[in-house]
């Protein structure tokens, strides 16, 4: 993962000055300096949990602010050398909107030369922020209200985490906000750390027995620790990545690994099966599973071999989170939080052992390895969780999905991190929503007389794959330094998507109506890769096959 | 769990807000009359994914030409209540998540009224999971696969299975090894998967024993050296009777490398690694079929005494390239037979609903090639129900033991094996449904 992708994980958010109802009780944070330039009028500051924060205003303020939510930064820094995370520095750095690619700032410009102004908290601390960066986003709304007094709506958006509080803004504060938009909306943090845990604690069972995976010491050993699995995660994935035509496990596997390598079983279908019983994709940034280099292994590339390199791109995401958000969230929670004890790991992949059974190498290997997973096998000893930590962790922000104000969402199908299913669980709670204002509404018509329909409230974006994308050089050998497919990797969207969302956005929060039909198409399409559907199910986070 | 309504969602997930203007009275529920989604005045567009190319495509690719083959000599002979079909095919490879795309293709883009004839266990079974036709009423008719769970009505409930399940077929191949081969060992090559594990579930049920049982995960036959263990344990079990239960391409692996190896002893086929076209494809010499013994649901494709072998020939040389006639081609025609029978009973402006509702109503008096009842009502989206048994001749060609048909015939549960006394009804005059 870039950094930079990284960097807007999961994200938070702002201040509250006291003058609006219902809004956290905090000490008076001082005024934002602004520089008073035209035709953008910069400001900064602080909230009065020191969270920095800017705004940016332009000359021709519509009176609509836009407020952005960053993704999880993690809350320790990342030794340089460690792939995908080496080098990062924690940072609290304020940021008023999605950088494109994780640098391009033309949707911010967007919106400004459109006469929006924008504004975005770097939040007081990073990790797993939700509580606090739902409160801060709270104040620095009334903040900017008292500094810009000709402000008369405001929208929100975030990605990832910060799709997260967003969501958990329009929740808890729902007059704060006019409209919002959750974008690649990450789910509770049980789900979350659920199916990230799930992974890593297959490939320590299987593959690395010495990635510790949780639980770490308190303090800088803990943190040791962590960093420790971050090197030895991805070492070991880089092993799966050289055995994936051969079938050959790592060194380092584990005797239960070993045993099943003796076996006969690929390692590549164990990867595979790790990967499923996470809920993790099955496409990823290069691989499609439908295209095959071409000669021999046309097809049996796509379904044999493609799902695996998918999973070990998708996997290294949701790994390294894991590892990050784990530690992160054991210091909050005060012990360790990933618990699958009682996890029915077969249950978990009833459905995909059918759909993925040649490239898990038939109903024999699944069966043995799902033996070799199973609670029963002392040889894969399960994770058990601190009860006094999960409950504090479960105390932590968590959203129902309700929605109060006109909402948009936007997740690419195949994101690791924030599945699709978590977007399609807010989908799902509003469906029963809709039907009780319906049902109210009809009841009140019996009355009145007079059918005033309840308005839909929610608009689900999906961000799709390209029909076939995967690409092989010469050789046969699929390419892997092209960017990311749309719809793939964790919240990768064009600056045409992240329009489409932006428009919209602004149109129901300032008008109450959303833009549709044909011209909401229209925006679709030219986007592209971009559907609504309502038939289009993504399956919710394995996490809710427990509750 | 969290709350579902599944029929709120599709109420509640239509695409765009409506704002909350006051209106005088409830919105009717009941829609101005127009056109369903593939349908027009003149036309009725259907889809299919199936492997084109591709390792799995060999036989199954002439399904689709063999179906467009009836769709045309019904279209030149006025189409379905005036309506000409037309047939949109999408090449999955046999991959399923190929399957998928396609399937949303054919959905969204080639917005046609109704799915057909897809194959596969995997590749159904995510299109059902990844696309849903059920939850968009879209009718999935006569699936080339026969897994008994697509019959789950409830899990599928837009889906109508054609032939019979494997559970049936294995149910039947216990009792034919039971009559004819009591006293032998018995030996047992299957899939890997769910295809393998009802299987396994019919002969169970059944109560045959194996002295060796040999699974292959789906696309190890291509493998190098594979097919030699399997014939290794084969052998080395003792079997003297061995049933494949797999795909064409597994037998002809199977077959081929056991004449190599000088281990002979009876086959038994089932019904979908029977296929002498895709053996023949591989590059098996059909004759290693010679004398194995396999089942069919439809009359051999040599009976031109059938009435049904007769039209099918005749379309197939007007309609069809007059392409090989086989197994592959018989059954293509009689699904586009049914299928056009189905559309016919929906009514002059068919919908989705009312094509499930007519294949419901009607469907086990639609007319059919083959020799066993469909088993369609309104609980059931079973198709046929029943084998006879034949044996291969030297050019591949399987006819019928004894030269008559001896139907058996049974259940997916517990129901005994019988021999079947279904007549099969009269074809419609020139093959043509009454429209």
């Amino acid at each position: 993962m870039k950094k930079s992708r990284l960097i807007s994980l999961l994200s938070s958010v702002a201040l509250v000055s006291m003058l609006v109802i219902a809004i956290p009780s905090t000490a008076q944070a001082a005024a934002p300096a602004c520089d008073g330039k035209s035709p953008i009028n910069s400001c900064q500051g602080a909230t009065s949990d020191t969270a920095p924060y800017v705004m940016q205003v332009p000359a021709n303020f519509n009176g609509t602010l836009v407020l952005y939510s960053h993704g999880y930064r993690p809350d320790v820094p990342v030794p340089a050398g460690i792939p995908g995370y080496g080098g990062y520095t924690v940072t609290n750095t304020p940021q008023p909107g999605p950088l494109v690619g994780g640098s391009d700032t033309s949707v911010i410009k967007y919106l400004l030369s459109n006469g929006f102004a924008v504004a975005g908290s770097g939040f007081a601390r990073q990790g797993w922020n939700a509580d606090s960066a739902i409160a801060t986003n709270a104040e620095l709304i009334a903040t900017f209200k008292t500094q810009f007094p000709k402000t008369t709506k405001v929208v929100a958006w975030g990605e990832s985490l910060g799709g997260f509080i967003t969501q958990g803004l329009a929740e808890k504060y729902p007059e704060l906000v006019n409209a919002v938009a959750p974008l690649c909306l990450a789910d509770n943090v049980g789900a979350e750390l659920t199916a990230a845990g799930d992974f890593l604690w297959g490939v320590k069972t299987l593959f690395d027995p010495s990635i510790k995976g949780g639980n770490y010491s308190a303090g800088a050993a803990g943190y040791g620790e962590a960093m420790g699995d971050l090197v030895k995660f991805f070492t070991v994935l880089g092993k799966l990545k050289a055995g994936v035509s051969t079938g050959a496990w790592p060194d380092t596997a584990s005797p239960t690994g070993k045993a099943l390598e003796a076996a006969g079983v690929p390692s590549r279908s164990a990867l595979l099966l790790l990967g499923l019983m996470a809920g993790l994709p099955t496409q990823s940034a290069h691989f499609d599973s439908i295209s095959g280099p071409d000669g021999p292994l046309k097809v049996t590339f796509p379904l044999a071999i493609s799902p695996a390199l998918a999973i070990l791109e998708n996997g290294a995401n949701a790994g390294g989170l894991a590892v990050l958000a784990t530690l992160d969230l054991e210091k909050q929670a005060g012990g360790a939080v990933f618990d699958n004890t009682k996890t029915d790991y077969s249950a978990r992949v009833a459905n995909e052992r059918v759909i993925f059974n040649a490239a898990l190498s038939g109903n024999t290997v699944i069966d043995a390895l799902l033996g070799a997973l199973s609670a029963a096998n002392p040889g894969a000893p399960r994770a058990a969780a601190n009860a006094a930590a999960i409950a504090k962790m479960n105390a932590l922000q968590a959203n129902t999905g309700k929605i109060n104000v006109p909402t948009i969402t936007m997740v690419g199908v195949a994101d690791p991190i924030t599945p699709a299913g978590a977007s399609m669980r807010i989908a799902q709670a509003y469906a029963d929503q809709y039907a009780a204002e319906k049902e109210k509404a009809i009841k009140a018509f019996a009355k009145t007389r007079t059918y005033v329909p309840p308005m839909k409230k929610l608009i689900s974006i999906w961000s799709t794959t390209p029909a076939a994308y995967t690409k092989f050089d010469s050789t046969g050998s699929p390419i892997t330094t092209t960017a990311a497919a749309p719809g793939t990797n964790h919240c990768n969207f064009s600056a045409a998507q992240y329009l489409v969302v932006a428009n919209e956005l602004t149109t129901v929060g300032t008008t109450g109506s959303f833009i549709r039909g044909g011209a909401f198409s229209f925006m679709l399409r030219k986007a592209k890769n971009l559907k609504i559907d309502p038939f289009f199910t993504p399956p919710l986070m394995k996490f809710y096959n427990e509750q | 769990m969290i709350g579902i309504n599944r029929r709120r969602l599709l109420v509640a997930s239509a695409v765009l807000a409506t704002s909350g203007l006051a209106i005088s009275t409830v919105p009717a529920q009941a829609f101005s009359p127009r056109s369903e989604v593939g349908v027009t005045a003149k036309t009725i567009k259907l889809g299919v994914t199936i492997p084109m190319t591709g390792a799995a495509s060999p036989g199954y690719n002439k399904l689709p030409s063999a179906m467009k083959a009836y769709f045309d000599y019904v279209n030149a002979n006025g189409g379905v209540k005036g309506r000409k079909i037309t047939l949109v095919v999408k090449d999955d490879q046999y991959v399923p998540t190929l399957a998928v795309a396609k399937t949303n293709e054919l959905i969204l883009k080639d917005k046609v009224f109704a799915l057909l004839a897809p194959l596969g266990t995997a590749n159904v079974k995510a299109v059902a999971a990844s696309v849903n036709p059920g939850r968009r009423g879209v009718p999935t008719l006569f699936v080339n696969t026969g897994y008994s769970g697509f019959a789950n009505k409830k899990a599928y409930p837009t889906t109508f299975t054609l032939l019979p399940s494997y559970i049936v077929e294995a149910k039947i191949i216990a009792q034919y090894l039971k009559e004819n081969f009591a006293d032998k060992k018995i030996g047992l090559l299957y899939q890997d998967d769910d295809f393998g594990d009802d299987a396994l579930a019919g002969f169970k049920e059944a109560g045959l024993n194996f002295a060796v049982k040999v699974p292959y995960a789906s696309g190890s036959q291509g493998l190098s050296g594979v097919p030699a263990t399997w014939i290794q344990k084969l052998s080395t079990g003792g079997a003297e009777v061995v049933v494949l239960f797999g795909v064409s391409s597994a037998t002809g692996a199977a077959l081929g490398t056991a004449a190599v190896m000088k281990y002979a002893p009876k086959w038994i086929l089932g019904s979908v690694g029977g296929d002498a076209t895709t053996i023949k494809a591989l590059g098996v010499p059909a004759g290693v079929l010679y004398n194995a013994t396999g089942a069919s649901f439809v009359p051999a494709t040599t009976d031109t005494t059938d009435e049904y072998i007769k039209l099918f020939q005749t379309i197939n040389a007007k309609y069809n390239n007059n392409a090989v006639f086989d197994n592959n081609v018989l059954v293509g025609m009689n699904t586009a037979f049914l299928t056009v029978q189905a559309i016919a009973a929906a009514g002059a402006n068919p919908t989705r609903k009312a094509l499930i509702a007519a294949i419901e109503k009607k469907g086990a008096s639609f007319a059919s090639a083959a020799l066993t009842p469909l088993m369609y009502s309104a609980t059931s989206h079973v198709g046929y129900s029943g084998y006879w048994f034949g044996t291969y001749g030297p050019t591949g060609d399987l006819k019928p033991n004894g030269g008559t048909y001896s139907v058996y015939t049974t259940d997916s549960g517990t129901g005994a094996v019988v021999k079947s006394t279904y007549k099969r009804p009269a074809m419609p005059a020139n093959g043509l449904p009454a429209n």
